[in-house]
């Protein structure tokens, strides 16, 4: 199909990873902390990419599959104590089948409407972990006791091996039948329809990938901040940064999210000593890189690249 | 006497909801733009007209209509600066328009809630109301200018459907919400239409936010629960159609306050956040939606 | 080279490092909110108390030095900029937020990352608790601002004098926000209140989202209550010019948070005539004889007078300096041991930490000779105290539709 990816990243990615390997010596703890979160936030996005950008759907729900995922092994391990693997593989099998049932609504509309859906599924579980505040924390948070590590660099390995790894898996699906048959769907529905696809099942399949791995590094990831809240997990404008850093990063290209992702917060620290301007200006940047460079920063690289 | 109170109080929050609703859904209407900044003008032009009074020591009305000349001025400048640029780019494929306007206007929206939090903190501020005292209606004692708010709504949502049906400009709106290529080949200039629809909207959102500063009060973290309001509301009545709109910010603005009434004020959102769901699952195309 | 100048030049080389460590700069890390009103004082008093203990040569010839983040009211933010602070600026304490939520976020880090860390503003009784329960895990951890139910306590007490006694009042309507910090809040309300003399009728939790409080209004309204206490603090402003607009007939009594900032007359455009509020610093009251001074010298400073946590925060650093120089290092341990023997005397008042095996470890120590407040009410656009009687430099007014018995 033409035009799907600009990119073939295949040798350049490997020679960044191993780069991204030998970081922590080098580097501060500082910097492998910020890296870490900043892993975490890109396999969010490339969860949320796979998604939208091939199967061109509004989703506002990444947080509503991270908060689920998350908070049910903050829980697990915050009230029954029980190892953290165990409250990782729980909390991301809670994830897959809450996106399931998010699936069940969403997937019947499409457009707005799906985002709609999305967002009111967010909101939803919000309300939900504020009501039960008795189990699940309130607005205050939820503290989890257990750490994997508290090893900078240790931590730094985890996220770096979550992000590796999910970006493999998510780049090899939306290069397979799924992620083309998505991509026809977002492109004209009634037409992948008329070929013949099960449009609602491959959709159905990508939920599913994307709320694995939305629950799986939302897990991680409370076990790496030692608190869960709404804050850091479900909130909206959470939900906004993820997609400000897929779009950001590159549509369609999965591995273009991960490095939004890696781009914003790195953005963001960076400008920490202006201040509270800071937000301002990382937002006012994507914005100029949105209207101006719409295949975002991947786009950018390969148009330098030779075709 | 309870029933009484949750009537006037659910209506005059309704007409707020229609209002903003109105807007929202006009400028998707008409730009097929699903404008993810509306929060932002809103809360705008309401900090604005606050920041008239206690800054600048104008009178209420005085402030109001400073308000909504930030808010036109914003609406403008989002059609200008965001949405127009995007919209001609020969690098975004027609499929992938939408995506991109709600992301920029989505970006558009943070930069300019971090700009008032930035000017004017993230306290919440409140509008002076236009008349001031109580008054008591059928035995209820309500705020004079809560009365004035919703006659200004509906009277605001009145003056738009007599400029839409009746007069030239309005007709050749709805004409272009309906059929741009058509309006083009009748010769009427269609990029002005679009400025005079985004200044409207700019008014719409304006007279929204102001009203509700002045009845409830708004701060920079208003912007993304406003903007989900709105988008929720306009989705439930069914995309496109104002009716629509309107019967959905009347259910949810009744269903709030009688949540908040009658079970506890804890639990206020939950069972409009339920209608939405049961309806998206029900009736995916909203209460009015066409198609 | 005469035999002076050897002798000299030893004594120069010998002193020199000596002289490069003493100046050595002491570095406190301050994490806030700039853009909320209650934590945009905190950077600029920390740093007014940094140049006070500097004027006067810093602590043991090293001067103190402020580095200041800005969290964004996030806790993921705060929590990278404590662990930039640490690992990159190399600060020996950290001063951290007014929100509970962020403060609970970064008691793990304090701990991880091996650094004192005080909050100047946070109040829940869960961070003490925390520190009780795992004193091995959080001996790092201080809160300088006292808990939800000193708060509760000190607003019943106060109650006892102005609402019953003086007012001759005898019920009342709990109306909080639902959040976290209020459950202590409210549970000690329940208990305390009715010991004062004022029966609960009813407890209202509302969601912190609310914008409409006219139904809150009305349902308090109809039970008849002789007073409203209250407990928010996410809101404030909204509520109180609904309460106005609406001339609700009843009284708010109790800890509104964003009422004590000084702006809150303004952002309410005259709304908070009448408001009672507890605070633990006021401006014009000499709750020790170094509140006054500081505000003023505040307000020669910024423009205007500090909100609450600019007067805690003030205090912090100057009992961390305080610390450096009783432990003789900055060493974490040393410098929490230091830290739990405080006895120091701020803007506060007595400012001293309750010790590990108290339920609520590492709170400050509340009561009168101790960290007390006050309890004062917005009239004409200042804030009047009105108790306790020895602090009090005014009377109790209301606006015309408030009725009360007396």
């Amino acid at each position: 199909m033409a035009g799907t990816s600009p990119v073939r990243p295949f040798w350049p990615v490997l020679a960044i990873l191993a780069l991204a390997a030998f970081l922590p010596f080098r580097v501060s703890g500082y910097v492998l902390g910020l890296l870490t979160l900043a892993y975490y936030f890109g396999v969010f996005a490339m969860a949320w990419d796979l998604l939208f950008g091939f199967a061109n759907e509004v989703n506002f729900g990444t947080t509503f599959l991270i908060g689920v995922g998350a908070y049910s092994a903050g829980i697990l391990d915050n009230r029954y104590g029980l190892p953290i693997w165990a409250c990782i593989a729980a909390g991301t099998a809670i994830a897959v089948i809450g996106g399931l049932i998010l699936a069940l609504p969403a997937l019947r509309v499409s457009g707005p409407y799906f985002g709609l859906t999305t967002l009111v599924a967010v909101l939803l579980l919000q309300n939900f972990v504020v009501i039960f505040s008795g189990v699940t924390g309130g607005e205050i948070g939820l503290v989890v006791p257990d750490v994997i590590t508290t090893d900078a660099a240790g931590n730094y390995w985890i996220a770096l091996a979550l992000l590796a790894a999910s970006g493999v898996i998510l780049t090899t699906l939306s290069r397979s039948a799924v992620g083309l048959i998505l991509q026809a769907s977002g492109q004209d529905r009634i037409q992948a329809a008329a070929l013949g696809f099960n449009v609602t099942r491959h959709k159905l399949v990508a939920f599913s990938v994307s709320a694995l791995f939305s629950g799986l590094a939302g897990s991680f990831m409370v076990f790496y901040m030692g608190t869960a809240s709404i804050g850091t997990l479900i909130d909206i404008t959470i939900g906004v940064q993820i997609i400000i850093a897929a779009v950001l990063g590159g549509r369609r290209t999965i591995i273009g999210a991960a490095f939004g992702a890696i781009f914003l917060i790195g953005l963001t620290e960076i400008l920490r000593p202006i201040g509270e301007v800071a937000t301002f200006i990382v937002s006012a940047v994507a914005l100029v890189v949105v209207i101006l460079a719409p295949n975002g920063l991947t786009g950018m690289v390969a148009r330098k690249a030779p075709p | 006497m309870l029933a009484l109170q949750i009537l006037i109080d659910g209506f005059a929050i309704g007409a707020l909801y229609a209002l903003g609703a109105t807007g929202f859904t006009l400028i998707f209407g008409v730009s097929g733009v699903l404008n993810l900044c509306h929060g932002a003008l809103m809360v705008a032009a309401a900090v604005a007209a606050w920041a008239a009074h206690t800054e600048g020591a104008m009178n209420s009305l005085a402030s109001a209509a400073v308000g909504l000349a930030v808010s036109v001025a914003l609406a403008l400048a989002t059609f200008r600066l965001v949405v127009r640029p995007i919209q001609r780019s020969p690098a975004v494929r027609a499929e992938e328009r939408e995506i991109f306007i709600l992301t920029a206007t989505l970006l558009w929206g943070i930069l300019i809630q971090e700009a008032i939090a930035s000017l004017f903190t993230s306290n919440a501020k409140t509008v002076p109301p236009l008349i001031g005292g109580v008054t008591l209606l059928l035995g209820v004692r309500i705020p004079r200018n809560e009365i004035l708010t919703a006659i200004l709504c509906w009277a605001v949502i009145g003056v738009l459907w007599l400029w839409v049906n009746r007069t030239r400009t309005g007709k050749a709106v709805l004409a272009a919400s309906m059929n741009s290529r058509g309006v083009i080949l009748l010769g009427i200039d269609l990029s002005r239409i679009h400025v005079a629809v985004w200044a409207v909207y700019g008014l719409l959102a304006g007279v929204a936010g102001v009203l509700l500063g002045m009845f409830l009060g708004v701060s920079s973290y208003s912007v993304g629960p406003l903007t989900a309001s709105a988008f929720s509301i306009v989705v439930l009545g069914g995309l496109g159609s104002v009716y629509g709109s309107i019967v959905a910010a009347y259910a949810v603005g009744y269903l709030e306050t009688m949540t908040a009434y009658l079970v506890s004020p804890a639990y206020r959102f939950i069972p409009a956040l339920l209608l939405l769901v049961t309806v998206m699952y029900v009736r995916p195309h909203g209460l009015l939606g066409r198609r | 080279m005469t035999s002076m100048k050897l002798p000299a030049l030893l004594t120069l080389a010998f002193l020199l490092p000596v002289a490069g460590r003493a100046a050595e700069p002491i570095k406190i890390g301050v994490i806030s909110e700039a853009q909320a009103v209650a934590g945009a004082s905190i950077a600029p008093a920390a740093q007014l108390a940094a140049e006070e203990i500097n004027a006067k040569g810093g602590i043991d010839g090293r001067p103190v030095e402020i580095v200041a983040y800005d969290d964004h009211s996030s806790a993921s933010d705060a929590v990278r900029a404590f662990q930039r602070a640490v690992n990159e600026d190399h600060v020996q304490a950290v001063v951290a937020s007014y929100i509970t939520e962020i403060a609970l976020a970064l008691q793990p880090w304090a701990d991880r990352l091996k650094t004192v860390t005080i909050t100047p503003g946070a109040a829940s009784d869960l961070i003490p608790e925390a520190i009780a329960k795992d004193y091995a895990h959080n001996r790092y951890y201080f809160q300088g601002f006292p808990t939800s139910s000193a708060v509760a306590h000190m607003v019943c007490d106060s109650a006892k004098d102005l609402l019953v006694k003086h007012l001759g009042m005898q019920t009342a309507v709990i109306m909080s926000e639902d959040a976290a910090w209020t459950l202590p809040l409210d549970a000690t309300y329940e208990n305390c209140l009715p010991q004062a003399g004022l029966k609960p009728l009813d407890h209202i939790r509302f969601s912190k989202d609310t914008t409409d409080f006219t139904p809150i209004f009305n349902r308090i309204e109809a039970l008849k209550p002789d007073v409203i206490i209250t407990g928010v603090s996410h809101v404030g402003v909204q509520p109180t010019v609904q309460w106005k607009n609406q001339q609700v007939p009843l009284p708010m009594y109790g800890r509104s948070s964003q009422a004590i900032n000084p702006v809150f007359w303004k952002d309410t455009d005259g709304g908070a005539q009448g408001v009672i509020l507890q605070a633990f610093a006021a401006p014009d009251v000499a709750l020790s004889p170094k509140t006054i001074p500081f505000a003023e010298a505040y307000r020669r400073k910024y423009g205007a007078f500090p909100a609450e946590s600019g007067y805690t925060t003030y205090d912090a650093v100057h009992y961390i300096a305080d610390a450096v120089h009783r432990a003789g290092s900055t060493d974490t341990d040393a410098l929490a041991a230091a830290l739990e023997k405080t006895d120091y005397e701020g803007a506060l008042g007595r400012i001293q930490f309750l010790p590990p095996g108290d339920p609520h470890t590492h709170a400050l120590r509340v009561g009168p000779g101790f960290v007390q407040g006050v309890m004062m009410q917005w009239q004409d656009g200042k804030q009047v105290t009105v108790w306790p009687a020895n602090l009090a430099n005014g009377e109790m007014r209301f606006p015309s539709y408030i009725v009360t018995k007396r």
